[in-house]
């Protein structure tokens, strides 16, 4: 278990939890971002934030304070 | 049946970037309109959309949004105007969701969310050709008898399937299909039931079901905002109703989207062939490797700013002279038509033509600008951009967005601030736009290059000459810093920072037709919207600098300084030398006794801590519509006339020569470094153009361009007194 702001580039990692309350996260639920779905970390930027992720065909850029909401598992 | 054209209103919603506006644009061509929702800065645009030679509707294109969540404005207008409660907006016969094929999913959600408000609705299936490139299959049929509504495939881009949306269209306005809706659970429906009693039976607020559900779901919904009830009560019968579906089992924050989608994704079974899996990478992403790279990524971004930069900067160059050119070629026309009558001359020279070309000018940057804002967003990159750049900007609550706008503001503030509408966070672009003005445009050059040509050049040689005018791009940029920051804690106080998130959309080849009108739209924007308040500042302007221009100052100049002047060049020069110099001397007379030369005079205490005389303060008067004009009106008040500029070695020699003419300081030099560097830091910092003030008004309105007129005029006084009341006791 471990947080969407600590995954690294490599591997597919599953949603496990996802923190409703912050309101960039509710913004990616309607996206598709749930848990169950799978989501990879493509892209950090040069200066280490943001990162760019991609699920369930969306290309998304987050920042690490509101990636840290979301739970995921390596899969 | 022959329709009246505004019988029916169709609107079109849809997420970011899935072609909507091109959409927009390929049903509706020029036959379009744009303005603003009330009470709102919100943009709207609304277009005649002819189905065929007998019928046409009103389409309205909303803002586009991934859900109706009405948390921000524009998904509150969106909800507002399908629900029929935007004043004035009767509610739509017809709603057009524009959906990505890629991406059928989460644009369904949206379409989903739209049905709850009952408007009958048709699905336009957009980049289909992409989708079929990619061998992307899709069962359209299937997917209407599923869904219960048309559904098209489009290609906007290229107007293809705009056929077949008249046709469909034409008779769902006759059949009115619906979406269907989910079922919600029990306790879903209970809390809903809750609000529709103490909301609408008892209170008698016009709410419809899926307005009720947008209360539900949706924290501090915006729906609530335009309610009669009072906010605390509303708040409380929301909280009941959600502390009720909590207890139920759900989340009242997660349960929309599980609950939805749980809904959608049955509905989607194989109607689309899967989209290319998770792990192979498609051609978007290969390009990012590159794109967003943390070394060559910046690299290229650098590069492409730079192109950006230069393109405003230089590139305009030519065609401001070019405009610069004509005007000049005008005037003179007007002089020599118009010499018999000389107020009318200077109106219609000075005033008048001079007038236009003070916008006019400004054409050239705008419209490359947004070529360039067009190609970078269409392509896909601005996101991209923004992503790379973000960080930067987080800790004084902007985001990566601000970048381009307020590079740009260094070429011209005018462009940059209207470049501010690719923000989506209206605190965020609303911060950008007031710090844009800070950034040294192109205009400061000149009056830079004059007086560090006149007063640091000779005393410190050219390498301080060189870190000056660095100093002076950055003195603006170094104060705008610190005010974004308080800016934002003055004007966010209390709110949680706006989410940002973005998405870096698939890359696209941008199509030249979109680019063409992106520039035009922002060109006439300009000229129409700020162009007159422009013109008008420029003629009132002049009318202050020419009046009352008394009669009598010719002969008194000619009884003070004739005998002087002929007694100079009688000699050498020829007649018309001393027409010429008897002419300047007048014209430098009755410019003292313009409205504006009393003003200067009367108000020049107020800049004598920063040590200015009299004709300076004029000179910054006069210089408040356009700044690079302090440099003709100096060249008239030290009576060298106006066609001075900043290489003249007159005007130089003119500012060595400068002596107080009354006061403590009577007969000591006007003009040293401290007096150079005050001027400087006073122009780096004033918002000195009556151009910026007016595309703030538009962008913002009236108050903020006040305000940040009054506030920035105060901190560039202040600096000003700073820099000298330091600098005199240095040198």
């Amino acid at each position: 278990m471990m947080k969407l702001s600590q995954i690294k580039k490599d591997g597919t990692f599953r949603v496990t939890r996802v923190n409703a309350d912050n309101e960039c996260v509710a913004c990616l639920m309607s996206l598709g971002l749930l848990p169950g779905q799978e989501i990879r970390l493509t892209h950090e930027a040069p200066l280490g934030d943001p990162i760019a992720v991609t699920f369930e065909g969306c290309h998304m850029s987050l920042r690490l304070s509101d990636a840290a909401e979301v739970e995921v598992e390596a899969i | 049946m022959q329709q009246t054209s505004n019988s029916f209103r169709v609107a079109l919603i849809g997420n970011p970037n899935t072609g909507k506006s091109s959409l927009f644009n390929a049903l509706t061509g020029l036959r379009q309109r744009v303005g603003n929702y009330s009470g709102v800065t919100v943009e709207k645009k609304t277009g005649q959309w002819e189905l065929n030679s007998e019928h046409s509707v009103e389409l309205i294109d909303l803002p586009g949004t991934y859900s109706l969540s009405a948390k921000s404005i524009d998904e509150r207008i969106a909800v507002d105007v399908l629900s029929g409660h935007m004043p004035g907006l009767p509610a739509p016969d017809l709603v057009i969701v524009v959906v990505d094929v890629e991406n059928l999913q989460r644009n369904l959600f949206l379409a989903s969310q739209a049905a709850e408000l009952e408007v009958p609705m048709v699905i336009a299936l957009n980049c289909w050709d992409v989708a079929e490139r990619k061998g992307l299959k899709i069962d359209c049929k299937l997917l209407e008898q599923r869904l219960g509504v048309p559904v098209v495939p489009t290609v906007a881009n290229r107007r293809k399937g705009a056929d077949e949306l008249n046709t469909v269209v034409l008779k769902a306005l006759r059949e009115r299909p619906q979406m269907i809706r989910p079922s919600w659970p029990e306790p879903v429906g209970q809390s809903l039931k809750l609000l529709r009693r103490e909301l609408v039976e008892i209170r008698g607020e016009a709410l419809k079901d899926g307005e009720l559900l947008r209360l539900l779901f949706d924290k501090n919904s915006a729906v609530g905002d335009r309610l009669n009830t009072a906010g605390a009560e509303v708040g409380r019968i929301v909280q009941s109703a959600r502390d009720h579906l909590h207890r139920g089992g759900y989340n009242p924050d997660a349960a929309e989207s599980l609950l939805r989608f749980r809904f959608l994704n049955p509905l989607l079974l194989d109607i689309i062939q899967r989209q290319a899996s998770l792990k192979t990478r498609s051609r978007s992403e290969s390009i990012d490797q590159i794109l967003l790279h943390r070394f060559w990524g910046l690299g290229v971004f650098v590069g492409m700013m730079y192109v950006v930069f230069q393109s405003v900067y230089t590139w305009a160059g030519p065609f401001m002279q070019l405009l610069e050119g004509f005007t000049g070629w005008l005037q003179g026309l007007a002089a020599n038509a118009l010499a018999s009558t000389p107020t009318l001359q200077s109106l219609v020279v000075d005033g008048i033509i001079g007038g236009v070309g003070s916008f006019v000018v400004f054409l050239p940057q705008i419209l490359i600008l947004f070529l360039f804002i067009a190609l970078l967003e269409e392509s896909g990159y601005m996101a991209r951009a923004a992503f790379l750049m973000d960080k930067l900007f987080q800790w004084c609550g902007l985001n990566g967005k601000s970048f381009v706008p307020l590079l740009s503001s260094y070429a011209c503030a005018i462009p940059g601030i209207m470049a501010t509408r690719t923000i989506s966070d209206p605190k965020a672009r609303m911060i950008t736009i007031l710090i844009a003005p800070l950034m040294s445009c192109s205009a400061r050059l000149p009056v830079y290059l004059l007086l560090i040509g006149a007063f640091v050049e000779p005393l410190y040689g050219p390498a301080v000459a060189g870190a000056v005018l660095f100093a002076m791009h950055f003195v603006g940029a170094a104060l705008a810093a610190p005010l974004a920051w308080l800016l934002n804690r003055t004007l966010n106080k209390g709110r949680a920072p706006r989410p940002f998130i973005m998405e870096l959309p698939p890359y696209r080849v941008p199509h030249v037709k979109s680019l063409l009108w992106r520039m035009y739209e922002s060109g006439k924007d300009f000229v129409v919207r700020a162009g007159t308040v422009i013109f008008a500042m420029t003629v009132v302007i002049w009318a202050l600098l020419y009046f009352p221009r008394p009669l009598k100052i010719p002969l008194q100049v000619a009884r003070v300084q004739g005998a002087e002047i002929i007694a100079i060049a009688d000699n050498e020069a020829a007649e018309t030398d001393i027409v010429q110099a008897l002419e300047q001397q007048i014209d430098a007379a009755y410019l003292e006794q313009s409205y504006m030369g009393r003003f200067g005079k009367f108000v020049q205490p107020v800049f004598a801590p920063a040590g200015y005389d009299w004709k300076i303060t004029v000179g910054v008067l006069a210089s408040f519509p356009a700044r690079e004009v302090i440099i003709s009106t100096l060249g008239i008040t030290y009576a060298l006339g106006g066609e001075v500029d900043e290489a003249s070695t007159d005007l130089r020699e003119s500012f060595h020569k400068a002596k107080w003419e009354s006061g403590p300081r009577m007969g000591e030099p006007v003009f040293n470094l401290a007096v150079a560097l005050s001027i400087m830091v006073f122009f780096a910092l004033c918002m000195q153009c009556g151009a910026t003030v007016a595309v703030i008004a538009k962008e913002l309105n009236w108050g903020w361009a006040l305000t940040s007129f009054c506030g920035l005029t105060s901190i560039a006084w202040l600096a000003a007194v700073v820099v000298y009341q330091i600098t005199i006791r240095l040198i």
